[in-house]
């Protein structure tokens, strides 16, 4: 048992009543000091000027922002208990609750690895893939900024294969689940006796402990001090550039000392890194499509009528009459569930968008409209692109740079439209269109 | 403000009322808001008739029907204990029972069960909606509802024990959802035989 729950409870922190372990099996561990307890919320009273004000932390997330805590009178510790409602759905944590923290000597890593990985990197990953390396041997943070479809996981393999020699722990973060789902079966691959978990909301218990561990940041609220070394993929993606929380749990799950990696399209400005290498070309060798600009003035008004823009019904005629597969990008969801006619539709709420992805990619349905949620991690050959209301606000030109990024990623169709309809020009549709021009320039 | 349960900032609608009257602002967005399927509905239960739960309740209404954004709510306020989402129906609530004469009294929760979810789930719903309310039943059985046919729902003995004095008036009683009616009508019953006048019965959901 003890070898299970240190297993388990290396670098995590996790709510007590959630743990798969029967409860005087952890009460033991307490008694030993093996396992330590924190209280779920921890409360801080602040002097203000008008008395006392308290002010709430969430131990787990390290949530702060006090609208996210509800306090009500509590029938299990029978006194008025705080809970952080940002965190919920892993779980409850509120004033009442305890988390258990692994407090003894780690487990000792297994040190056979094997890098079963024969495929051929271009010389210009290869040049990034070592200087990425370099940094990761110094210890060093290191920004990897890569085009959409220049193929930088494989990128990580020989740094990751690295730490795992030296018996580190390795962690690969993403924002997007669908991210996750399509890195494990190919590091799985790539490291087979390496134990390699995958975490996100809703995955199955996986046993054993993991040297590598890939996640969702979200999942990273979950471990304290736990890996030697940690990349974040697709740092620029929603939710993990505006949620400083998952910003946060990503450094509480690093080691003190640990570096922290990122890999990223479109560099934030708040991304600080010691080394950087740039990868500015796709594998294939082709140019990125570089989108272009069309007028739509007043489609909102029209789609409020019920009406679809005749350009826009004429790009969709067009690429339906042509069997080619096609994304159109609508910025609400409104938008989306009021658009006229019988297009299958995805958001984020959508319980089936992988399966209607799935059917694109069969051509099986002629086009999909979406949200953002599709701006990334989704490869479908030959797919067209159309944004409607590209200037909203929500487009930014990390969005809008992802979205053309899904055009032109196969060998056999390095080319596709990627239109950007709108209502006026904003500077992200400009900044979008010069980075990729830019990239095929250098 | 942001919304309850898209966590999105939106600016709640003033009402005139607000001044001059108890009304609760509304804690969630329109968008969200605006998923749920208002039924207020009066719900018939002729299949009670010719039990011995024949006039035992004398009117039920529902005020929501029960659909996928009400599922979801139900999971997080219920599953994951998110007790703020009481306030979501608290504005609906308070209208429900605005003039309506009679003591409102909850459907109890099992002691044991209560300690492990943390809260009353009926409770707080009223709480929220600032009605004034008073426990008179107990629940005595442990086993769950749901997992029941209405057939032995209904031929189980007693769910419930009276716990307070029950005298010849109106009673409401209260209850998140309404299924098969067998736990409104085991209440009813009992308010009925140690003497109320009146027992009428108020959910938030139709099942
Ligand atoms: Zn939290
Ligand atoms: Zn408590
Ligand atoms: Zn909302």
């Amino acid at each position: 048992m003890k070898e299970q729950l240190q297993q388990f409870l290396t670098g995590r922190i996790w709510l007590r009543e959630h743990t798969p372990f029967p409860c005087e099996a952890i009460d033991a561990h307490i008694e030993s000091g093996h396992i330590h307890l924190k209280p779920g919320i921890q409360t801080d009273e602040d002097q203000a000027f008008f008395g006392q004000l308290k002010k709430y932390v969430c131990n787990r997330c390290h949530n702060t922002t006090q609208h996210l805590f509800h306090t009500f009178h509590c029938a299990r510790c029978n006194k008025n208990c705080t809970y952080c409602r940002h965190c919920i759905r892993m779980g409850r944590v509120s004033s009442c609750s305890e988390l258990l923290l692994w407090n003894k000597e780690h487990v000792s890593y297994a040190n056979d690895h094997e890098f079963a990985w024969n495929g051929q990197l271009t010389p210009l990953q290869q040049k990034a893939s070592e200087e990425l390396l370099t940094s990761v041997e110094q210890n060093k943070s290191h920004l990897l900024q890569a085009v959409c479809g220049a193929g930088k996981t494989e990128l990580l393999f020989p740094s990751i294969f690295q730490c795992l020699k030296q018996g580190k722990r390795v962690c690969v973060a993403a924002p997007r689940t669908d991210v996750i789902l399509e890195l494990f079966p190919r590091f799985q691959k790539v490291f087979p006796k390496t134990t390699i978990h995958a975490l996100y909301g809703g995955a199955p218990d996986q046993e054993g402990f993991a040297e590598l561990i890939l996640a969702t940041t979200h999942q990273l609220y979950r471990f304290e001090q736990a890996f030697d070394v940690v990349f974040v993929d697709e740092a620029d993606a929603f939710p993990y550039y505006a949620d400083e929380t998952l910003q946060r749990a990503v450094k509480k799950a690093a080691k003190q000392d640990a570096a922290i990696h990122y890999v990223t399209a479109t560099p934030t400005k708040t991304l600080q890194t010691t080394n950087q290498s740039i990868l500015s070309r796709r594998y294939h060798g082709h140019d990125l499509p570089v989108p272009r600009f069309d007028s739509l003035w007043g489609y909102a008004r029209q789609l409020n009528k019920g009406k679809v823009p005749i350009k826009l019904q004429q790009w969709i005629e067009e690429k339906t009459n042509t069997s080619t597969p096609f994304l159109v990008f609508l910025p609400t969801i409104e938008m989306l569930e009021n658009f006229p006619g019988d297009l299958p539709r995805v958001h984020a709420e959508h319980p089936d968008r992988k399966e209607l992805v799935m059917k694109l990619r069969e051509k099986k349905i002629p086009g999909l409209l979406t949200t953002t949620i599709l701006e990334r991690g989704i490869t479908i050959e030959n797919v067209h692109v159309a944004v409607v209301g590209a200037e909203q606000k929500i487009f930014t030109s990390s969005a809008l740079i992802q979205i053309s990024g899904r055009v032109g990623r196969s060998f056999q169709y390095p080319t596709g439209d990627i239109v950007f309809f709108h209502h006026g020009i904003s500077r992200e549709m400009d900044k979008a269109q010069a980075a990729i021009e830019g990239w095929n320039r250098s | 403000m942001n919304c309850l349960i898209c966590g999105t900032a939106f600016q709640p609608t003033p009402t005139w009322r607000l001044l001059f009257v108890y009304e609760k602002e509304s804690s969630t967005c329109s968008r969200c808001y605006s998923k749920f399927t208002k039924s207020d509905a009066t719900i018939e239960f002729n299949d009670f008739q010719g039990t011995v739960y024949e006039g035992a309740v004398d009117a039920i209404t529902a005020l929501y029907s029960y659909n996928e954004a009400m599922k979801s709510y139900l999971h997080q306020y219920k599953f994951l204990q998110d007790v703020a989402l009481a306030q979501v129906f608290a504005k609906t609530l308070h209208e429900a029972f605005e003039g309506k004469e009679g003591s409102v009294v909850p459907i109890p929760m099992h002691p044991e069960k209560l300690v492990k979810r943390t809260f009353a789930q009926v409770d707080e719903l009223l709480n929220s909606a600032g009605i004034p309310f008073q426990h008179m039943l107990a629940k005595t059985a442990t086993s769950e509802q749901g997992k029941k046919t209405r057939k032995e729902r209904l031929e189980a003995s007693p769910l419930f024990e009276v716990t307070a004095r029950i005298e010849a008036r109106n009673y409401i009683l209260f209850d998140d959802i309404y299924t098969t009616g067998a736990t409104i009508h085991h209440a009813a019953k009992l308010l009925k035989d140690a003497g109320a006048t009146r027992v009428d019965a108020i959910t938030l959901i139709k099942g």
